[in-house]
């Protein structure tokens, strides 16, 4: 039979605050019931809540089981008459009850009998009496069942004035918010801290703000308006701890946050803010970091939390809001961690213009939302948190990785570009041969379809490689010899000389079959490496000489990223096969690739 | 028809291919004379016996008679310098992946194995 702390239900019955929390550990006791609570009608979830009578032998108490330990219950690891070691708990004082919740613990062992014969633990006033066996006839003599015993209350209602040093302010577990009691004190952290919105819509407009709230029971949302604002913005700072009391417990409006909690609160103008000094027991943020490599199995929309090193950062760039008309600030980053894979993850407003790393640093991602633009992307959203060099165990052990073999890795991306968006780039992964490409019939419908091959060039239809272009920056457009000059009907004006662009027809081939691809003025650089100016000089010139150049393209390899495409050319429809992007191989980059393909799983 | 069969090897093939004519590329480290010492695409360093044997640059391939686990007698050599570099790691890979079972239609094996 286990030994039981004797005492402690007695201490935690009359204890005043500051003892509660020492009191926290270490504690050896008996669980005589675990009885589901009916959730509340007005919840939304069906998480349901224990409340346990916990026993030291000598006398038992009421308490509630945190909603993390639930699934002890549901998998029996607790259940009746189990022993077991409270590693942390946590009580609030619900007017003059007290309400005591066990946040951890761990089990001794089970299917003992009923230690002892616990009975209700005296009424006291303050003072908390010795921990030893009184036997006068005032007690409750405790019925056999202790079934019954849950359904009555055996919690002696407790003087409020027992806390004391801090207003009468006795603490609360955000877990334990809800709309129906009104007199409590939250001491949390602010771990995120919005900006200032303002909105305009048909009913009227304002501005507002959020905060993300933890302790460590859980976290909620809090969100102020107008005035409130004015108030209240500039004295939660991110990163410091409040006691928060007087704010509107509501039920949580999902779709503007991604907490678990099924509350929030409305921070109003009576509600009380005050910086907590003493910060040490409410806990730092708490991630559940997903790896790279196993994004693809969450869903887009979701969200998520990552870890990883920056190993690129994009420059700054620009989008226009369709919904807004106004231009948003944003920045790619790439990220990798030890999966060995890389993903692309946006920035966006003030975090993007202020990012500014110049080290590859480690940072940490919470609540970041999964897309699926080519592949999965990560997004900044108005909820998720960075961190810059955390101080976390997986930090750690990021940096030690990526310093000693992360730099030379070659990662995967989750860039694979078929998501039908105009991704131009190459994706080995998914390339395709020739025979495939029109098998397939790519192209065939009147979408536009993209690919990625490596193919030889056979031949280049040498009659029309370049045509005479407008040389204004960004016009391509062809302009007209007028014997005079040359005039671009776009830009409206006569040219001495244009500016020569490839356009070119290549047939290339691979072990599989040939097709014809046409070929802009990249492409053209890539297989000569003259531009179309100089190339056209030198037929003009020299015949012999064009043709050699010609003959020495042929036979060289590269790898294409094409955009297949029906195009009807006087009554004729046919696809066609427009290169966007052309790249010489790498033989040592693709030998290397080549080979990891012979020892994956595919080839076996 | 097959005689002169020379597959690639590094230096933990040798001893399994004494008295054959084997391919080893490899790093030139000291070069004298007669001999040559060189390391295998596993590391592993070879002696070469290279009477009138041309062994000038970097990174060769060397084909020869396998005398014993750590010694080969070169009849040729190839240079295989690309501007300096050749990962070894890779022509490693590659060198195993020749001999796997699974690859025996693509490339000839020696008569009795």
């Amino acid at each position: 039979m286990s030994q039981l702390s004797a005492g402690i239900c007695r201490r935690l019955n009359e204890a005043p605050q500051e003892e509660i929390d020492q009191l926290a550990s270490g504690h050896t006791v008996q669980l005589l019931s675990i009885k589901k609570v009916a959730p509340t009608s007005s919840s939304t979830t069906a998480t349901d809540r224990f409340r346990i009578i916990i026993s030291d032998g000598v006398h038992f108490v009421q308490a509630m089981l945190a909603t993390q330990l639930n699934d002890l219950v549901a998998n029996g690891d607790i259940n009746k008459n189990t022993v077991v070691i409270i590693d942390k708990l946590a009580c609030n004082f619900v007017q003059d009850k007290r309400l005591i919740i066990i946040l951890d613990l761990h089990v001794v062992s089970r299917n003992e009998e009923k230690i002892g014969t616990p009975t209700a633990p005296p009424s006291t006033q303050d003072a908390p009496a010795p921990a030893v066996l009184e036997a006068t006839s005032s007690f409750v003599t405790s019925p056999a069942t202790s079934s019954s015993i849950g359904q009555a209350k055996p919690i002696q209602p407790q003087p409020r004035t027992g806390p004391s040093g801090r207003g009468g302010r006795s603490v609360y577990p955000i877990e334990g918010l809800s709309p129906y009691q009104n007199n409590w004190t939250i001491k949390a952290r602010v771990t995120q801290k919005s900006d200032i919105r303002t909105w305009s819509n048909q009913r009227g407009e304002g501005k507002l703000f959020n905060v993300t709230l933890m302790d460590e029971s859980g976290e909620i949302r809090g969100t102020g308006f107008n005035a409130v604002v004015d108030e209240l913005y500039e004295k939660f700072e991110e990163g410091k701890v409040y006691y928060i009391s007087k704010a509107r417990v509501n039920l949580a409006k999902k779709k503007f946050s991604n907490l678990q909690n099924d509350y929030e609160l409305s921070l109003e103008k009576n509600t009380e803010v005050e910086e907590c000094l003493e910060t040490t027991s409410v806990p730092m943020m708490k991630y559940n970091f997903v790896e790279l490599s196993s994004l693809e199995k969450l869903e887009r929309d979701n969200t998520c939390d990552v870890i990883g090193v920056i190993k690129e950062v994009g420059p700054l760039g620009e989008i226009t809001s369709k919904a807004t008309n106004r231009t948003i600030p944003k920045r790619d980053l790439t990220i990798v961690d030890m999966s060995q894979y890389s993903v692309r993850l946006t920035l966006w407003g003030k975090q993007a213009e202020q990012f500014a790393a110049d080290d590859l640093p480690v940072v940490a991602f919470k609540g970041v939302k999964v897309g699926d633009f080519g592949g999965r992307t990560l997004s900044m959203v108005s909820s998720s948190i960075m961190t810059i060099s955390p101080d976390i165990e997986e930090a750690h052990l990021l940096r030690g990785w990526y310093d000693g073999i992360g730099t030379e890795k070659n990662f995967q991306s989750h860039t694979s570009g078929s998501s039908g968006a105009s991704f131009g780039g190459f994706n080995r992964n998914e390339m395709r041969h020739l025979s495939d490409v029109k098998e397939s019939q790519l192209g065939m419908s009147d979408k536009a379809e993209f690919f990625s091959t490596r193919a030889t060039i056979m031949h280049i239809k040498s009659e029309n490689i370049s045509y005479p272009a407008c040389p204004t920056q960004g016009c391509n457009k062809k302009v007209v010899d007028l014997g005079s000059g040359w005039k671009c009907e776009k830009c409206d004006k006569t040219f001495e000389r244009p500016e020569y662009r490839y356009i070119m027809s290549m047939a290339v081939a691979d072990w599989s079959g040939q097709a014809w691809l046409q070929g802009f003025n990249e492409a053209g650089l890539a297989v000569f490496g003259k531009t179309a100016d100089e190339v056209h000089e030198i037929k003009e010139r020299n015949e012999a000489e064009y043709n050699a150049l010609m003959a020495q393209a042929s036979g060289v390899t590269f790898n294409f990223s094409c955009r297949a495409k029906q195009d009807t050319y006087n009554d004729q429809t046919r696809v066609r096969y427009g290169i966007s992007r052309i790249t010489s191989l790498d033989y040592h980059e693709e030998a290397k690739h080549l080979v990891n393909l012979l020892k994956s799983p595919w080839a076996q | 028809m097959n005689e002169h069969i020379s597959m690639r090897v590094n230096s933990a093939r040798l001893s399994g291919n004494k008295g054959r004519t084997v391919r080893l590329p490899c790093k030139v480290l000291r070069l004298s004379d007669d001999i040559a010492i060189v390391e295998a695409s596993d590391g592993g360093q070879v002696e070469i016996q290279r009477k009138n044997v041309d062994m000038t640059a970097t990174y060769v391939e060397v084909i020869g008679n396998v005398v014993d686990a750590s010694t080969i007698k070169a009849m040729a050599t190839l240079p295989l310098d690309s501007e300096g570099e050749l990962d070894m790691q890779l022509v490693n890979d590659v060198i195993e992946l020749t001999f796997e079972s699974r690859f025996d239609k693509l490339f000839p094996r020696y008569k009795d194995t």
